[in-house]
This record gives structure tokens, sequence and C-alpha cells, in this order.
């Protein structure tokens, strides 16, 4: 689907004007953009609870069971 | 030539540059970075609560930035505030139009706005005088269905449209402060950076944008999808947007390489994706599926690590608390169910 046309032409000159301005953008290389998602995972993942898992006592969704001594 | 046909070629000639220079900075994949990384264990998340209560299908939910609370809309005509630890439902507020098909949760967690097929955006006050919750501003000035909403604070919200364009509310005056046009199609969702300052959409002509809030330009388009996006979200860093789509698959686009980085697809998935939501360190991406159930998939690897079953019809909305404890997914089942 081409995204940028259209038979208005005020619509297709403010079209070109934003082509404009993201052609302009400085973009990273995609090894420094990998290796920042991957570094974020890496320093995040053990404070992850559904990474890795949640102990039963410190699950505020679980019902606690209770013990009744009779 | 026409002054459409010159324009028409300048477009073109742009849309190659911008497709060269992003093909310039592409020296590695991601998934030749992770090539040496290993996919994450199996995720096999049980579900601890089941909210009931919602007489007909959930199109929305949002968390509450407590973790513990988080508001529901249905077509029931209903916005319900959830006590999710003890499954109390805490308000529980009847819409004047029962074709509500989001709902948004502020963060102070004083309000909750919600908006539908009526084109207009709702905040209730959940903290007045009287203990009642009532409707606190009516924001009307789309000339299409509301499709997603997300407050900045307890004055601004951004509000996406049927018709095409996001906008931002100014909820004392009831004003538009910006209207943001510019996507082709409706938009379908948005989701707000973690620091604020920008927003991203997603739209009915494929591509998703991200915009900056306080000069209203778009800063940049992508594209890939081969359907609508229907949901959209930001990577926890800020960085990166995750897109579900029509078209079955999911994909994340880095923000300062300006491209798609790597898909979430599978062969055997054949239906659209209605809702998204990325764990609390990002590596795993939460997805709900028009066919009941919801994949969880490693966002670096792109494989399927895990599944949620339960519901018995379309997932519609999806959400991680913000101390990522838990997922909430909402039905046309009329549940919402609290896995972990």
């Amino acid at each position: 689907m081409d995204v940028y046309c259209s038979n208005n032409v005020l619509q297709a000159r403010r079209a070109v004007e934003q082509l404009r301005l993201e052609t302009e953008l400085q973009r990273i290389k995609i090894s420094a953009a990998a290796e920042q998602l991957v570094q974020y995972c890496q320093e995040h993942r053990r404070a992850d609870p559904l990474l890795t898992g949640i102990a039963a006592s410190s699950n505020p969704f679980k019902d606690k069971k209770t013990c009744v001594l009779l | 030539m026409g002054e459409m046909e010159q324009l028409r070629k300048e477009a073109e000639s742009l849309k190659d540059d911008i497709t060269a220079a992003r093909k310039a900075v592409q020296d590695l994949t991601l998934q030749d970075h992770v090539a040496g990384t290993a996919v994450v264990g199996r995720v096999q998340l049980k579900t601890r609560k089941t909210l009931r209560g919602h007489l007909a299908k959930i199109y929305a939910m949002h968390w509450g930035t407590d973790s513990k609370l988080c508001v529901s809309a249905s077509q029931d005509g209903k916005l319900i505030v959830w006590d999710s630890y003890t499954t109390n439902k805490v308000h529980a507020i009847p819409l004047k139009s029962s074709w509500v098909m989001t709902c948004s949760y502020a963060p102070s967690g004083n309000m909750v706005a919600c908006g539908g097929l009526d084109n207009m955006c709702s905040i209730y006050n959940l903290k007045g005088k009287d203990g009642n919750v009532k409707v606190m501003r009516e924001l009307a000035a789309h000339t299409g269905y509301l499709s997603c909403c997300r407050f900045l604070n307890d004055n601004e919200i951004i509000t996406s449209s049927g018709d095409c364009t996001c906008v931002l509310w100014d909820i004392e005056t009831g004003s538009q402060k910006t209207v943001f046009a510019g996507h082709l199609g409706d938009c379908m969702s948005l989701g707000v950076a973690p620091d604020f300052n920008t927003f991203i959409s997603g739209a009915c002509d494929f591509t998703a944008k991200l915009w900056d809030i306080r000069d209203g330009q778009c800063r940049q388009t992508f594209g890939g999808h081969e359907s609508d996006i229907n949901a959209i979200g930001f990577f926890p860093n800020g960085n990166a947007v995750i897109t579900g789509s029509d078209d079955a698959s999911c994909k994340l686009y880095d923000l300062r390489s300006d491209q798609e980085l790597i898909t979430y697809q599978d062969s055997s998935i054949m239906c659209g994706v209605t809702s998204i939501a990325p764990s609390l360190s990002g590596r795993l991406i939460l997805a709900g599926y028009d066919d009941f159930n919801c994949n969880i998939w490693d966002s670096l690897k792109a494989e399927r690590v895990g599944v949620l079953s339960g519901h018995d019809n379309r997932v519609s909305c999806i959400g991680v608390t913000p101390d990522g404890m838990a997922c909430c997914t909402g039905s046309w089942d009329s549940f919402l169910k609290i896995w972990n």
C-alpha cells in the first residue's frame, strides 16, 4: 500500500514535506541498536518476574493457604 | 507536467532516499547479533485470578500505576475498576454509550477515561467528594470512533481515532491542544513513551508513526506490515516499538536505526493480533490473538516460548503490570484473567 499517494494537491505537498523531514533523520547502525536492546534485556533480566518466576510467598496474586490446627 | 505529477515524482524519490539511508546502516541484523544467545526457557504462566462481572465482550483494559488496580471496558456499557489482588470491584461505572472500545487509567489513579463509537473521550473522576464516580469531561471533536486513549497526567490525554488523527487534549478546558494528522487510515492504537516526550500510533494504513508530543510533528514512519496495525507499544527502554497486526505478525522497529529489526510470526498462526505488551525487561512479548490465545515470544530470538490459553473467545486486550509481576488478558468471553 502506497501510504503517500493522494489526489489532493495540498495533501501531496504535505506528504512531500513530511518525507523530506523523515529523510533527514540521523540513523545509527543496527549493530549499535541491537547491542542496546540486548544489553537492556540482560540488565533487567533478573528483575523481570515473568521471566524468572515468582516465589509463591511473594506472589500477590496467589491465594495464601493458611493451615488450621484442629 | 502538472504539480501533482511533480509532487508524486518527488515523493517517490524521497522514499527511495529513505530506503537507501536505512540500508546504509544495515551492517548487521538483530538475528546475527543474537546468534550466540540462547532462547529463553519455556514460559508457563498460570491463571491466578479470573475477574468475573462483565456481561458482554471486553474490549479494553489498562493497569493503574500501583500494579494492583485495573480498569476494563465492556460493551455491556460498564467500566469496572478492579482490585486484582482480591478480585473485588472497586467501581462499576455505567456509561452513557455502551459502544466502548478503549479505556485508560490516569497515572495518578484519580481518573479513568473511555470512549468508542460515540466519537468522544469521557473522563471520570474517581475521587469525587461525595464518593460517587461522575463524568468530569466529555472530549468531543473527533469525527470517527475513539480507538484508544492514554493519560499523560491529570490534565492531558492523547486519543486515537477512526478519523485518522490522534489528538492531545487539555482536560480542564476540554479543548484540542494538538492534532496529529498524517495517517491515511483509521488510527487503531497508541502508546506513550516512557519519558512522555513522544507517542506512537498504529493505523489501518499499515504504518506506525512516532510523534513529538510538544511540537506535533511526525518524526518517523514505519511500514512493513501487510494489514491493519491493531496494537502498538514501546519496548521498555523507549528506543523500540512493538506492533501487532491483522497480518498475523508482530514486529519490532528500532527508533534510532529507523527500521524493522525483527518479525514475530509462525506459519501455524493465521489470525490477527489484537493486543501486545512487553514484559518488564522487554525480553518477552505477550500478544493476544483472534484465535482465543495469547502467545509469548522471546523478543530477541523471535521464537514462541509460551502460550496462554483459557479464554473461550478472542483475546481483545492485554496488559503487563508496571511492576512486571503479572499480565492481564481481557476477552470477548467477558472475563479478564491475571497470569503469572
